[in-house]
Protein backbone atom coordinates (compact mmCIF):
# COMPACT_ATOMS: atom_id res chain seq x y z
CA UNK A 1 0.00 0.00 0.00
CA UNK A 2 2.58 2.32 0.62
CA UNK A 3 4.63 1.76 -2.25
CA UNK A 4 1.62 2.58 -4.18
CA UNK A 5 1.58 5.90 -2.21
CA UNK A 6 5.29 6.36 -3.46
CA UNK A 7 3.98 5.21 -7.03
CA UNK A 8 1.36 8.40 -6.98
CA UNK A 9 3.91 10.64 -5.45
CA UNK A 10 6.64 9.68 -8.18
CA UNK A 11 3.55 9.67 -10.80
CA UNK A 12 2.56 13.67 -10.25
CA UNK A 13 5.51 14.54 -9.83
CA UNK A 14 7.82 13.27 -13.04
CA UNK A 15 8.11 16.20 -15.63
CA UNK A 16 7.77 13.70 -18.56
CA UNK A 17 4.80 12.47 -19.46
CA UNK A 18 6.60 9.21 -21.07
CA UNK A 19 8.25 8.32 -17.46
CA UNK A 20 4.79 8.78 -16.30
CA UNK A 21 2.84 6.53 -18.62
CA UNK A 22 5.39 3.80 -18.02
CA UNK A 23 5.59 3.67 -14.14
CA UNK A 24 2.21 4.10 -14.42
CA UNK A 25 1.27 0.75 -16.59
CA UNK A 26 4.37 -1.25 -14.56
CA UNK A 27 2.77 -0.60 -11.55
CA UNK A 28 -0.68 -0.88 -12.39
CA UNK A 29 0.07 -4.40 -14.08
CA UNK A 30 2.04 -5.80 -11.47
CA UNK A 31 -0.13 -4.69 -8.26
CA UNK A 32 -2.99 -6.43 -7.44
CA UNK A 33 -4.37 -3.38 -5.27
CA UNK A 34 -4.01 -0.84 -7.66
CA UNK A 35 -6.82 -3.30 -10.02
CA UNK A 36 -8.87 -3.40 -7.13
CA UNK A 37 -9.40 0.39 -7.62
CA UNK A 38 -9.94 0.07 -11.46
CA UNK A 39 -13.66 0.54 -12.27
CA UNK A 40 -14.98 -2.84 -14.02
CA UNK A 41 -16.00 -3.60 -17.11
CA UNK A 42 -20.04 -3.89 -16.17
CA UNK A 43 -19.71 -0.46 -14.02
CA UNK A 44 -18.38 1.15 -17.39
CA UNK A 45 -20.58 -0.07 -19.42
CA UNK A 46 -23.48 1.44 -17.28
CA UNK A 47 -22.32 5.06 -17.65
CA UNK A 48 -22.10 4.18 -21.68
CA UNK A 49 -25.05 4.26 -24.30
CA UNK A 50 -24.75 1.45 -25.72
CA UNK A 51 -25.28 0.65 -29.78
CA UNK A 52 -29.22 -1.43 -29.61
CA UNK A 53 -30.18 2.04 -27.51
CA UNK A 54 -29.73 4.66 -29.65
CA UNK A 55 -32.46 4.14 -32.28
CA UNK A 56 -33.21 3.32 -35.79
CA UNK A 57 -30.41 2.96 -38.73
CA UNK A 58 -32.79 3.20 -41.23
CA UNK A 59 -33.42 6.80 -40.67
CA UNK A 60 -30.04 7.58 -40.94
CA UNK A 61 -28.91 5.91 -44.30
CA UNK A 62 -32.23 8.18 -45.20
CA UNK A 63 -30.47 11.50 -44.09
CA UNK A 64 -26.91 9.90 -45.73
CA UNK A 65 -28.40 9.36 -48.77
CA UNK A 66 -29.88 13.24 -49.01
CA UNK A 67 -26.73 14.53 -48.18
CA UNK A 68 -24.96 12.28 -50.44
CA UNK A 69 -26.83 13.56 -53.52
CA UNK A 70 -27.21 17.11 -52.64
CA UNK A 71 -22.84 16.87 -52.53
CA UNK A 72 -23.13 15.33 -55.72
CA UNK A 73 -25.36 18.29 -57.75
CA UNK A 74 -22.69 20.62 -55.95
CA UNK A 75 -19.08 20.50 -57.60
CA UNK A 76 -16.92 18.51 -56.52
CA UNK A 77 -13.98 20.37 -55.13
CA UNK A 78 -10.47 18.33 -54.33
CA UNK A 79 -10.03 19.33 -50.40
CA UNK A 80 -5.90 20.22 -50.72
CA UNK A 81 -4.30 17.66 -48.82
CA UNK A 82 -2.77 18.12 -45.65
CA UNK A 83 1.14 17.85 -46.90
CA UNK A 84 0.13 20.48 -49.43
CA UNK A 85 -1.22 23.37 -47.32
CA UNK A 86 2.50 22.87 -45.25
CA UNK A 87 4.06 23.55 -47.99
CA UNK A 88 2.19 26.55 -48.58
CA UNK A 89 2.78 27.92 -45.19
CA UNK A 90 6.33 27.07 -45.45
CA UNK A 91 6.80 28.89 -49.09
CA UNK A 92 4.89 31.74 -46.95
CA UNK A 93 6.84 31.95 -44.38
CA UNK A 94 10.08 31.67 -46.34
CA UNK A 95 8.91 34.81 -48.47
CA UNK A 96 8.19 36.49 -45.25
CA UNK A 97 11.83 35.92 -44.27
CA UNK A 98 13.46 36.97 -47.51
CA UNK A 99 11.17 40.03 -47.60
CA UNK A 100 11.95 41.43 -44.39
CA UNK A 101 15.92 40.42 -44.56
CA UNK A 102 15.61 42.28 -48.08
CA UNK A 103 14.02 45.47 -46.99
CA UNK A 104 17.13 45.23 -43.60
CA UNK A 105 19.32 44.87 -46.58
CA UNK A 106 18.24 47.65 -48.36
CA UNK A 107 18.09 49.75 -45.30
CA UNK A 108 21.46 49.38 -44.63
CA UNK A 109 22.58 50.32 -48.09
CA UNK A 110 20.99 53.74 -48.12
CA UNK A 111 22.31 54.52 -44.65
CA UNK A 112 25.67 56.94 -44.82
CA UNK A 113 28.27 54.51 -44.78
CA UNK A 114 27.12 52.90 -47.78
CA UNK A 115 27.02 55.78 -49.91
CA UNK A 116 30.17 56.20 -51.95
CA UNK A 117 30.24 59.97 -52.34
CA UNK A 118 29.82 60.24 -49.26
CA UNK A 119 32.39 57.61 -47.82
CA UNK A 120 35.02 59.56 -50.01
CA UNK A 121 37.84 60.61 -47.94
CA UNK A 122 37.92 64.06 -48.64
CA UNK A 123 34.93 64.33 -47.22
CA UNK A 124 35.93 63.04 -44.09
CA UNK A 125 39.65 63.95 -43.79
CA UNK A 126 41.44 66.52 -45.59
CA UNK A 127 45.67 67.29 -45.33
CA UNK A 128 46.84 70.40 -46.54
CA UNK A 129 50.14 69.72 -47.20
CA UNK A 130 52.66 66.94 -45.88
CA UNK A 131 56.54 67.51 -45.25
CA UNK A 132 59.03 64.82 -45.30
CA UNK A 133 62.40 65.89 -44.26
CA UNK A 134 61.88 69.58 -45.04
CA UNK A 135 60.00 68.85 -48.39
CA UNK A 136 56.70 68.36 -49.67
CA UNK A 137 55.95 64.26 -49.75
CA UNK A 138 54.08 62.42 -51.77
CA UNK A 139 51.07 61.66 -49.66
CA UNK A 140 48.11 58.84 -50.08
CA UNK A 141 44.85 58.83 -48.51
CA UNK A 142 42.83 55.89 -47.75
CA UNK A 143 39.48 55.40 -46.37
CA UNK A 144 37.61 51.30 -47.15
CA UNK A 145 34.31 51.54 -48.12
CA UNK A 146 32.32 51.87 -45.02
CA UNK A 147 35.06 52.03 -42.48
CA UNK A 148 35.90 54.80 -40.03
CA UNK A 149 39.45 54.09 -40.36
CA UNK A 150 42.38 56.24 -42.83
CA UNK A 151 45.66 55.12 -44.25
CA UNK A 152 47.54 57.89 -45.10
CA UNK A 153 50.65 56.97 -46.90
CA UNK A 154 53.64 59.62 -47.15
CA UNK A 155 57.07 59.01 -49.24
CA UNK A 156 59.69 61.42 -50.29
CA UNK A 157 59.24 62.51 -53.45
CA UNK A 158 61.66 61.01 -55.92
CA UNK B 1 -24.34 -11.10 -47.52
CA UNK B 2 -21.20 -10.97 -45.79
CA UNK B 3 -19.00 -7.65 -45.00
CA UNK B 4 -16.69 -7.72 -47.86
CA UNK B 5 -19.53 -8.74 -50.56
CA UNK B 6 -20.95 -5.31 -48.72
CA UNK B 7 -17.78 -3.32 -49.00
CA UNK B 8 -17.25 -4.31 -52.74
CA UNK B 9 -20.76 -3.65 -53.29
CA UNK B 10 -20.60 -0.11 -52.04
CA UNK B 11 -17.36 0.18 -53.95
CA UNK B 12 -19.76 -0.53 -57.43
CA UNK B 13 -21.61 2.24 -56.35
CA UNK B 14 -24.49 0.17 -55.38
CA UNK B 15 -27.19 2.04 -53.52
CA UNK B 16 -28.74 -0.92 -51.66
CA UNK B 17 -25.16 -2.18 -50.29
CA UNK B 18 -24.65 0.99 -48.69
CA UNK B 19 -27.85 1.36 -47.23
CA UNK B 20 -27.20 -2.77 -45.57
CA UNK B 21 -23.61 -0.92 -44.52
CA UNK B 22 -24.99 1.71 -42.86
CA UNK B 23 -27.71 -0.44 -41.66
CA UNK B 24 -25.72 -2.89 -40.13
CA UNK B 25 -23.02 -0.32 -38.65
CA UNK B 26 -25.41 3.04 -38.10
CA UNK B 27 -26.04 1.76 -34.42
CA UNK B 28 -22.46 1.38 -33.47
CA UNK B 29 -21.12 4.60 -34.91
CA UNK B 30 -24.13 6.73 -33.58
CA UNK B 31 -23.04 5.00 -29.96
CA UNK B 32 -19.80 6.08 -30.21
CA UNK B 33 -20.14 8.80 -31.58
CA UNK B 34 -22.51 10.05 -28.70
CA UNK B 35 -20.46 8.42 -25.78
CA UNK B 36 -17.47 10.57 -27.23
CA UNK B 37 -19.11 13.97 -27.49
CA UNK B 38 -22.07 13.33 -25.35
CA UNK B 39 -24.54 15.42 -27.42
CA UNK B 40 -27.00 14.08 -29.63
CA UNK B 41 -27.45 16.52 -32.08
CA UNK B 42 -23.37 16.03 -32.56
CA UNK B 43 -23.14 12.75 -32.54
CA UNK B 44 -25.73 12.51 -35.65
CA UNK B 45 -23.65 15.09 -37.59
CA UNK B 46 -20.32 12.90 -36.80
CA UNK B 47 -22.28 9.70 -38.03
CA UNK B 48 -23.39 11.24 -40.96
CA UNK B 49 -19.88 12.93 -42.12
CA UNK B 50 -18.14 9.49 -41.14
CA UNK B 51 -20.36 7.20 -43.51
CA UNK B 52 -19.88 9.71 -46.32
CA UNK B 53 -16.22 9.35 -45.74
CA UNK B 54 -16.26 6.16 -45.67
CA UNK B 55 -17.93 5.78 -48.99
CA UNK B 56 -15.56 8.53 -50.51
CA UNK B 57 -12.52 6.79 -49.44
CA UNK B 58 -13.63 3.21 -49.15
CA UNK B 59 -11.01 2.75 -52.03
CA UNK B 60 -8.56 3.30 -49.61
CA UNK B 61 -9.65 1.00 -46.92
CA UNK B 62 -7.41 -1.90 -46.30
CA UNK B 63 -8.72 -5.61 -46.31
CA UNK B 64 -6.39 -6.91 -44.26
CA UNK B 65 -7.66 -4.72 -41.55
CA UNK B 66 -10.99 -4.83 -39.56
CA UNK B 67 -13.74 -2.83 -41.50
CA UNK B 68 -14.69 -2.02 -37.97
CA UNK B 69 -12.22 -0.59 -36.63
CA UNK B 70 -11.50 1.36 -39.72
CA UNK B 71 -14.71 2.46 -39.60
CA UNK B 72 -14.47 3.57 -35.44
CA UNK B 73 -10.52 5.04 -36.58
CA UNK B 74 -12.85 7.61 -38.82
CA UNK B 75 -15.48 7.94 -36.15
CA UNK B 76 -13.12 9.01 -33.70
CA UNK B 77 -11.17 11.25 -35.55
CA UNK B 78 -14.35 13.19 -37.23
CA UNK B 79 -15.16 13.02 -33.07
CA UNK B 80 -12.13 15.05 -32.24
CA UNK B 81 -12.84 17.18 -34.35
CA UNK B 82 -16.40 18.36 -33.49
CA UNK B 83 -14.82 18.90 -30.13
CA UNK B 84 -12.40 20.98 -30.93
CA UNK B 85 -14.91 23.06 -33.49
CA UNK B 86 -16.98 23.44 -29.83
CA UNK B 87 -14.18 24.31 -27.49
CA UNK B 88 -12.67 26.75 -30.31
CA UNK B 89 -16.77 28.26 -30.47
CA UNK B 90 -17.23 28.41 -26.96
CA UNK B 91 -14.10 30.33 -26.33
CA UNK B 92 -14.92 32.63 -29.13
CA UNK B 93 -18.47 33.22 -27.43
CA UNK B 94 -16.85 33.73 -24.12
CA UNK B 95 -14.95 36.37 -25.49
CA UNK B 96 -17.92 38.15 -27.58
CA UNK B 97 -19.33 37.81 -24.43
CA UNK B 98 -22.41 36.35 -25.40
CA UNK B 99 -23.94 32.98 -24.35
CA UNK B 100 -23.65 30.35 -26.85
CA UNK B 101 -26.93 28.86 -27.54
CA UNK B 102 -25.29 25.24 -27.87
CA UNK B 103 -22.41 25.99 -25.46
CA UNK B 104 -22.14 24.00 -22.48
CA UNK B 105 -24.98 21.47 -23.67
CA UNK B 106 -23.62 18.65 -21.95
CA UNK B 107 -26.76 16.57 -21.05
CA UNK B 108 -30.09 16.14 -22.83
CA UNK B 109 -31.46 19.82 -23.93
CA UNK B 110 -35.27 18.17 -24.23
CA UNK B 111 -35.90 17.00 -20.73
CA UNK B 112 -38.79 15.36 -22.03
CA UNK B 113 -36.91 13.20 -24.52
CA UNK B 114 -36.78 9.98 -23.89
CA UNK B 115 -33.02 9.29 -25.83
CA UNK B 116 -30.66 7.69 -23.96
CA UNK B 117 -27.56 9.21 -22.77
CA UNK B 118 -24.14 8.92 -21.56
CA UNK B 119 -23.38 9.38 -17.78
CA UNK B 120 -22.09 12.79 -16.48
CA UNK B 121 -19.55 11.28 -15.12
CA UNK B 122 -17.54 10.67 -18.50
CA UNK B 123 -17.26 14.55 -18.98
CA UNK B 124 -14.13 13.37 -15.91
CA UNK B 125 -12.00 12.15 -18.70
CA UNK B 126 -10.64 13.28 -21.98
CA UNK B 127 -11.72 12.37 -25.32
CA UNK B 128 -9.27 9.80 -25.59
CA UNK B 129 -10.00 8.16 -22.03
CA UNK B 130 -13.72 8.39 -23.08
CA UNK B 131 -12.76 6.74 -26.26
CA UNK B 132 -10.62 3.94 -25.16
CA UNK B 133 -13.44 3.38 -22.13
CA UNK B 134 -16.17 3.10 -24.40
CA UNK B 135 -14.63 0.52 -26.29
CA UNK B 136 -13.49 -1.48 -24.18
CA UNK B 137 -16.27 -1.62 -22.25
CA UNK B 138 -19.15 -1.71 -25.05
CA UNK B 139 -16.93 -3.39 -27.75
CA UNK B 140 -15.13 -5.55 -25.74
CA UNK B 141 -11.49 -3.78 -27.64
CA UNK B 142 -8.03 -5.22 -26.19
CA UNK B 143 -5.61 -2.10 -25.82
CA UNK B 144 -4.31 -3.49 -29.06
CA UNK B 145 -7.42 -2.66 -30.90
CA UNK B 146 -7.61 0.84 -28.96
CA UNK B 147 -4.15 1.72 -29.68
CA UNK B 148 -5.06 1.12 -33.48
CA UNK B 149 -8.33 3.53 -33.42
CA UNK B 150 -6.68 6.34 -31.51
CA UNK B 151 -3.37 6.08 -33.74
CA UNK B 152 -1.03 5.49 -30.64
CA UNK B 153 0.52 2.77 -29.32
CA UNK B 154 -0.46 -0.18 -27.37
CA UNK B 155 0.87 1.10 -23.76
CA UNK B 156 -0.24 4.16 -24.48
CA UNK B 157 -3.94 2.90 -25.01
CA UNK B 158 -2.88 0.49 -21.60
CA UNK B 159 -2.60 3.84 -20.04
CA UNK B 160 -5.46 5.54 -21.16
CA UNK B 161 -7.69 2.62 -20.41
CA UNK B 162 -5.76 2.89 -16.78
CA UNK B 163 -6.38 6.82 -15.90
CA UNK B 164 -9.68 6.27 -17.20
CA UNK B 165 -10.92 3.35 -15.11
CA UNK B 166 -9.48 4.90 -12.35
CA UNK B 167 -10.49 8.11 -12.59
CA UNK B 168 -14.46 6.48 -12.99
CA UNK B 169 -14.03 4.33 -10.08
CA UNK B 170 -12.99 7.65 -8.11
CA UNK B 171 -16.08 9.19 -9.52
CA UNK B 172 -18.23 6.33 -8.63
CA UNK B 173 -17.45 6.02 -5.20
CA UNK B 174 -17.69 10.15 -4.60
CA UNK B 175 -20.99 9.59 -5.83
CA UNK B 176 -21.91 6.95 -4.02
CA UNK B 177 -20.39 8.83 -0.88
CA UNK B 178 -22.81 11.56 -1.24
CA UNK B 179 -25.47 9.63 -1.95
CA UNK B 180 -24.77 8.11 1.75
CA UNK B 181 -24.19 11.29 3.32
CA UNK B 182 -27.41 12.86 1.91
Amino acid sequence: MAFCKIVDVLYSALPLRPLRDLLIRKHMEACPLCQARLASRAEARGLFVAPYEVGNAADLWGRISARAAQEADTPDREPAPAGARWRWAAAAATAAVVAVTGFWLLREVERPGFDAASAAPADRFQIDYVNVGGAPAQTFVYQPQGSDTVFVWAQKTP
Amino acid sequence: MDEQELIQGCLRGSSASCRALVESYGNLVMSVALNVVGNRQDAEDICQDSFLQVFRHLGRYDPARSFKTWLLTIVYRRSLDMIKKKRRFTEFSVRARFEPAVAGRGGNPHPADPEPLPSDLLKGLSPRERTALCLWANEGYTAKDIAEVLACSSSTARVYLFNARRKIKILLENGHGLLQNS
